[in-house]
């Protein structure tokens, strides 16, 4: 029973860095129609400019909120340089163009930061607490507290702000929120920038738990857009869900089966689910809502 | 000499090239450079139909590649097969794993087949390193004969060489046959537009899938070839990085040709031993281009897809927006 428990941290744990890695597909996904092969990028992004930041010698919180800003602007940037060229948003340009983005950026990281596995602090020094008998680490309640958070902020901006809603309509039909005077190409930049935010909030959060590492992203990605698939790529709450459900099968396995089957789960999932259920688990549709 | 003789004699041209390239180049690790590029074009071919003919992205034939690799490498080693055999299974195992990915990811409209293939390759390099009983993990997979027909070794440098080449003929002859005729029309359609393809009676997911199965077959191939040239194969030949050093070979090349992909697969290869070419370069240019090399396949995939989407094919086809990814 203990046992048990102790997976279940350790999925929702991994399940939580997996629903904001979904949630970055959700949105640019909702803004362009295609997949961005970027946003496991964006996820490493977070971990090593966390590092970064804090070598500078700046206070954890603000090389946190450095890193993520940084991360953001990157994606907007990104978004500007690479994806707006492309005349007709053609998804599956778009595709390639991420894809040849990413291969940048990880290169980018390498030249700046070194191939070596860097460390950072944990948010809270401290021993592990005991939960019914299961331990869960500190860095673990942060993880959990800062996917709440992002979640909470994203529906938010998504319910309470024009420029959430602008956002939602231009996901919704494009040419029509243009009619009603909404930018819809900032739309799409804001859509990365946001993306890449929530990305590097889940690779500085697992950061002091993994370490940071130029080569994560690839692997992140598959996983983030597994959990996103999962859920029913569209809606947010689906990402969510979905992340936490694929942490959960991950830990199970890795527990009961073999270690050795854990980063098999995504794929398998995302096959099954392509396979079985395209829609996913929470969509309906599989319309495209925000 | 008008334009029309000029385009139908250049096929020829190529082909005397290469076959005759041995002749000229004594040199044994410049021809095994250019073994290399032919393998690198096998592979390139599938791709380039693939993407340029059905509208989809693969990110992982690199494992496609190690799968046909340590197919035919356990056959004539462990099971002592004739190579030919294990050539064989080598490109039937291939084929098999992209049944198993295409028939899922493809059925849906979208990329989702982009996706699959990346987490495919991720899982199967895991595998490459951990299935140490069959692959030999980390350390590799040694003793690997080279190919073999019957009585009859090819292992002298310029006999490895035409046969890999004569692989990459046969390839591109049937995937010329495949393009110009029925099917390719029925590929190109799809890239054109789906639902119109799909109103003119084209199978639109049968001509993906089996697309997508023939791209893996000759990646499999490849790697079967690969395994025989160099006797030794380990994990960290077939990653991320080779998939996308493919990709960017076949986006360089464009769409709706194969002699543009050709030429990008034999012409980043070269890059790839730029020093073995350059016999003068000093070893910290070529150093520096090493540790920049995927930057720039990465920097060719973007600047291509944004500024020139028909690549270099795109630079002497004069066939009217034919190949155009949009």
């Amino acid at each position: 029973m203990d046992e048990l428990l102790q997976f279940l941290i350790a999925g929702l744990k991994n399940g939580s860095i997996y629903a904001l890695v979904a949630l970055g597909f959700t949105i640019v996904f909702a803004a362009t129609g295609a997949i961005n092969f970027a946003q496991g990028e964006f996820f490493m992004l977070g971990g090593m400019l966390g590092v970064f930041f804090a070598g500078l010698g700046l206070p954890l919180p603000m090389a946190a909120v450095a890193a993520i800003a940084a991360t953001a602007a990157i994606g907007a940037v990104f978004e500007l340089l690479a994806v707006r060229p492309i005349k007709g948003g053609d998804p599956l340009r778009i595709i390639m163009v991420t894809i040849g983005g990413s291969v940048l950026l990880r290169q980018m990281a390498l030249h700046l930061f070194g191939p070596d596995e860097l460390p950072l602090d944990p948010f809270t020094e401290g021993p592990s607490l005991k939960l019914l008998g299961a331990a869960v680490e500190r860095q673990t309640l942060w993880i959990w507290a800062l996917t709440g958070l992002a979640v909470v902020a994203l529906a938010l901006l998504y319910r309470r702000t024009t420029f959430g809603r602008a956002m939602r309509a231009t996901s919704i039909q494009r040419d029509a929120a243009r009619l009603v005077g909404v930018n819809a190409r900032a739309m799409v930049t804001a859509s990365f920038a946001l993306a890449a935010a929530l990305g590097a909030v889940a690779g500085l959060a697992v950061a002091p738990l993994t370490q940071a590492s130029f080569h994560v992203g690839a692997g992140m990605g598959v996983k983030g857009f597994a959990a996103a698939i999962l859920g029913g790529l569209g809606s947010p709450v689906a990402a969510v869900g979905g992340g936490l459900l694929l942490g959960l099968l991950e830990s199970l396995t890795a527990g009961y089966i073999d270690p050795l089957y854990k980063d098999a789960v995504a794929l398998v999932v995302l096959l099954v689910v392509l396979f079985v259920r395209p829609q996913g688990l929470f969509g309906g549709s599989g319309r495209v809502k925000m | 000499m008008g334009g029309r003789t000029l385009r139908a004699l250049a096929p020829l041209a190529a082909v005397a090239v290469v076959a005759l390239l041995p002749l000229v180049v004594t040199d044994r690790f410049l021809l095994k450079v250019f073994t290399f590029a032919g393998i690198n074009a096998l592979v390139v071919v599938g791709l380039a139909l693939l993407f340029g003919h059905a509208g989809q992205v693969s990110l992982g034939h690199a494992a496609f590649v190690g799968l046909g690799a340590y197919a035919s490498a356990y056959c004539t080693v462990r099971l002592g097969w004739p190579w030919p055999v294990g050539f064989a299974v080598a490109g039937a195992l291939a084929a098999l794993g992209g049944l198993v990915l295409a028939m899922p990811s493809l059925r849906l409209k979208g990329h989702y087949l982009a996706m699959a293939t990346l987490g495919f390759g991720e899982l199967m390099a895991l595998t490459f390193q951990e299935a140490e009983p069959v692959t030999g993990g980390v350390d590799g997979f040694g003793g690997i004969p080279f190919p073999s027909l019957g009585p009859l070794e090819v292992g002298d440098a310029a006999a490895l060489y035409w046969l890999v080449w004569a692989v990459v003929g046969v390839a591109v002859l049937a995937a010329y046959n495949v393009t110009s005729l029925r099917p390719g029309r029925a590929m190109r359609a799809l890239h054109g537009s789906v639902p119109g393809a799909q109103a003119s009676g084209v199978d639109v997911v049968g001509v993906k899938v089996r697309t997508f199965v023939v791209s893996a077959l000759l990646a499999g191939l490849a790697g079967a070839l690969y395994a025989g040239v160099v006797g030794f194969i380990s994990p960290s030949v077939f990653t991320l990085t080779a998939s996308v050093t493919f990709l960017a070979m076949a986006v360089l090349g464009g769409t709706g040709s194969l002699a543009g992909p050709l030429l990008a697969a034999v012409l980043l290869t070269l890059v790839q031993y730029i020093d073995a070419l350059i016999p003068g370069l000093p070893q910290e240019a070529s150093q520096t281009i090493q540790s920049y090399r995927e930057d720039i396949y990465g920097l060719a995939i973007v600047l291509v897809v944004i500024f020139a989407p028909r690549g270099i094919a795109g630079l002497w086809s004069r066939r009217g927006g034919r190949g155009e990814a949009a």
